[in-house]
């Protein structure tokens, strides 16, 4: 089980392309430094920084790079045989690079969001956006590595998925707001911290029952959809 | 062993006697061909499903729009705003065709190929990079035509339906400026990046992530900063130009102040400097 979570973790910092994580949490915090050595009320800058940069952007792109990245690019360039062919159970595949790819982007969202929340009230919102983060990367990571087994196209879908629903709808129309990772995590974050700053728009019984049933359900249907993977020699 | 090391024996094949095409008309070529790879034409099936998705989208709209209009009188979205509403989706547009166009190209290293023949560089990139612009143009003028077509019907006399139409050739000249900052900024992105979908992840972000700085530098107290901030984000960028030249006495909400020239200016400079880039991007390639 290790060897697959290592030859994944090796294949996903290894890359030059796990450079692209880095602009957007420097670019987080640099965004908060502004408005807090402007002097102007955290109440104002949160919501653009902490939910609109972190929650709506950072998190889902940032998600979306290393969840695909951990199998949808081995069954892109067809190396994903050389692991299938060993004998391994297919879900002892599936949960170590899930591991990995929740390990990874929680990582990577934890630094600018414990900064930003600290930045804007202190470490207990620090802390109460890191405990909401790490839901979300669990989520997002979970929803992603399912796509890249659903789909050829995991990250084109990935983003339709982040754009539209996640960025527009969930925003604007609230009844797809009970059906959105964003707002699982925000309202997590809201509870953890019990800061006036953040507001979640649904329950916090739904968000944890619903995000254990996202985070079950996805990772039952990978496991299930590697079960029944076939390698096609398939271009398009 | 008297022959010399290297010869070429002529086993017989065909020769070409034709007429051999030169530099112009391998462009042609190369954009005609770029241009049905932005809508898939000529692939399978699972090609165009994205690119139509968001065409179904803009049609959608261009229909509901025509609808509301022709049948309560009522403009919800004008021509000028038409882009500008629907930018999210053009974005989610050009990520998916700017790697498609560059970025296969790219994976496959077919690049020696096409520079072997009477193209350049700066041809190759200016050809996706027009085939790409084009494509934006069709989609999104397209539905304002189909916005213009339910207002044509609807007003009354001639001189009224003069009007719509100058207003929607406006409308599809801001398109048209859409189009070439966005296009321009994907192709690039994606010119870096071999993986398709690593570059319209990449494309999305730096659409997305210049937005909440737009948002973060609207609420600081200084009011030049605030008439800046749309400098920041390609979207407001655009529609800071747009603010300027449709609607000069803007006051609410997000205005661009006395700055409109200079968000034309960046926007022009933005397009220009892109485009460099781009054209430097593949002279590096040719060279190597």
């Amino acid at each position: 089980m290790s060897t697959v979570a290592w030859i994944t973790t090796r294949g996903l910092l290894g890359r030059r392309r796990f450079l692209l994580l880095l602009p957007l949490p420097i670019l987080m915090v640099g965004i908060a430094l502004i408005p807090r050595f402007n002097g102007i009320n955290a109440s104002d800058w949160t919501q653009p920084v902490i939910v609109a940069l972190g929650f709506t952007t950072l998190l889902p792109i940032v998600a979306l790079i290393v969840g695909t990245g951990v199998l949808g690019a081995e069954i892109d360039d067809g190396t994903i045989t050389h692991i299938l062919s060993k004998p391994l159970a297919r879900w002892r595949i599936v949960v170590p690079k899930l591991l990995v790819a929740i390990g990874v982007t929680a990582a990577t969202a934890a630094v600018p969001f414990y900064i930003v929340g600290a930045l804007a009230s202190g470490p207990r919102l620090g802390l109460g956006l890191i405990v909401g983060s790490t839901v979300g990367a669990v989520l997002y990571s979970t929803i992603f590595v399912a796509l890249s087994l659903i789909s050829r196209r995991p990250v084109l879908l990935g983003l339709v998925y982040v754009i539209v629903w996640e960025g527009l709808l969930s925003n604007l129309v609230s009844g797809t707001r009970v059906l959105s990772v964003q707002q699982y995590a925000l309202t997590i974050a809201d509870k953890a911290s019990s800061s006036p700053l953040l507001s979640g728009n649904v329950s916090f019984t739904v968000a944890v029952v619903m995000s254990i049933v996202v985070a079950v359900g996805f990772l039952a249907l990978a496991i299930r959809r590697l079960e029944s993977f076939s390698v096609t020699g398939e271009t398009s | 062993m008297s022959s010399p090391a290297g010869v070429i024996h002529d086993i017989g094949y065909q020769r070409y006697d034709g007429e051999r095409l030169g530099r112009g008309d391998t462009f042609l070529a190369l954009y005609s061909q770029s241009l049905r790879t932005v809508f898939g034409l000529g692939r399978s099936f699972k090609a165009k499903i994205f690119p139509w998705l968001v065409v179904a989208v803009v049609a959608i709209v261009g229909i509901v729009v025509m609808a509301i209009r022709s049948q309560t009188g009522e403009v919800v979205l004008t021509y000028a705003m038409f882009p500008q509403v629907l930018s999210t989706l053009l974005v989610l547009f050009v990520a998916i065709a700017a790697p498609e166009l560059v970025s296969r190209d790219l994976h496959s290293g077919v690049l020696p190929l096409y520079f072997s023949r009477p193209l350049r560089p700066a041809d190759y990139a200016m050809a996706k990079l027009a085939a790409l612009v084009t494509g934006i143009v069709l989609v999104f003028g397209g539905g304002q035509i189909l916005v213009f077509i339910g207002a044509a019907f609807s007003v009354k006399g001639f001189g009224n339906v003069m009007n719509e139409l100058a207003d929607m050739g406006l409308g599809i000249i801001y398109t048209a400026l859409y189009a070439l900052v966005f296009g321009s900024i994907a192709v690039l992105i994606a010119s870096l990046l071999k993986r398709r979908a690593v570059a319209a992840a990449a494309i999305v972000g730096s659409f997305l992530v210049t937005a909440p700085i737009v948002g973060v530098l609207s609420i600081l107290p200084s009011e030049s900063v605030r008439e800046l901030a749309g400098l920041v984000n390609p979207v407001s960028l655009v529609s800071g130009v747009g603010d300027w030249l449709f609607e000069p006495s803007n006051e609410a909400g997000f205005g661009v102040g006395s700055f409109g020239p200079l968000y034309a200016l960046v926007t022009i400079g933005l397009i220009a400097a892109c485009a460099t880039l781009l054209v430097t991007r593949y002279r590096k390639v040719s060279q190597s």
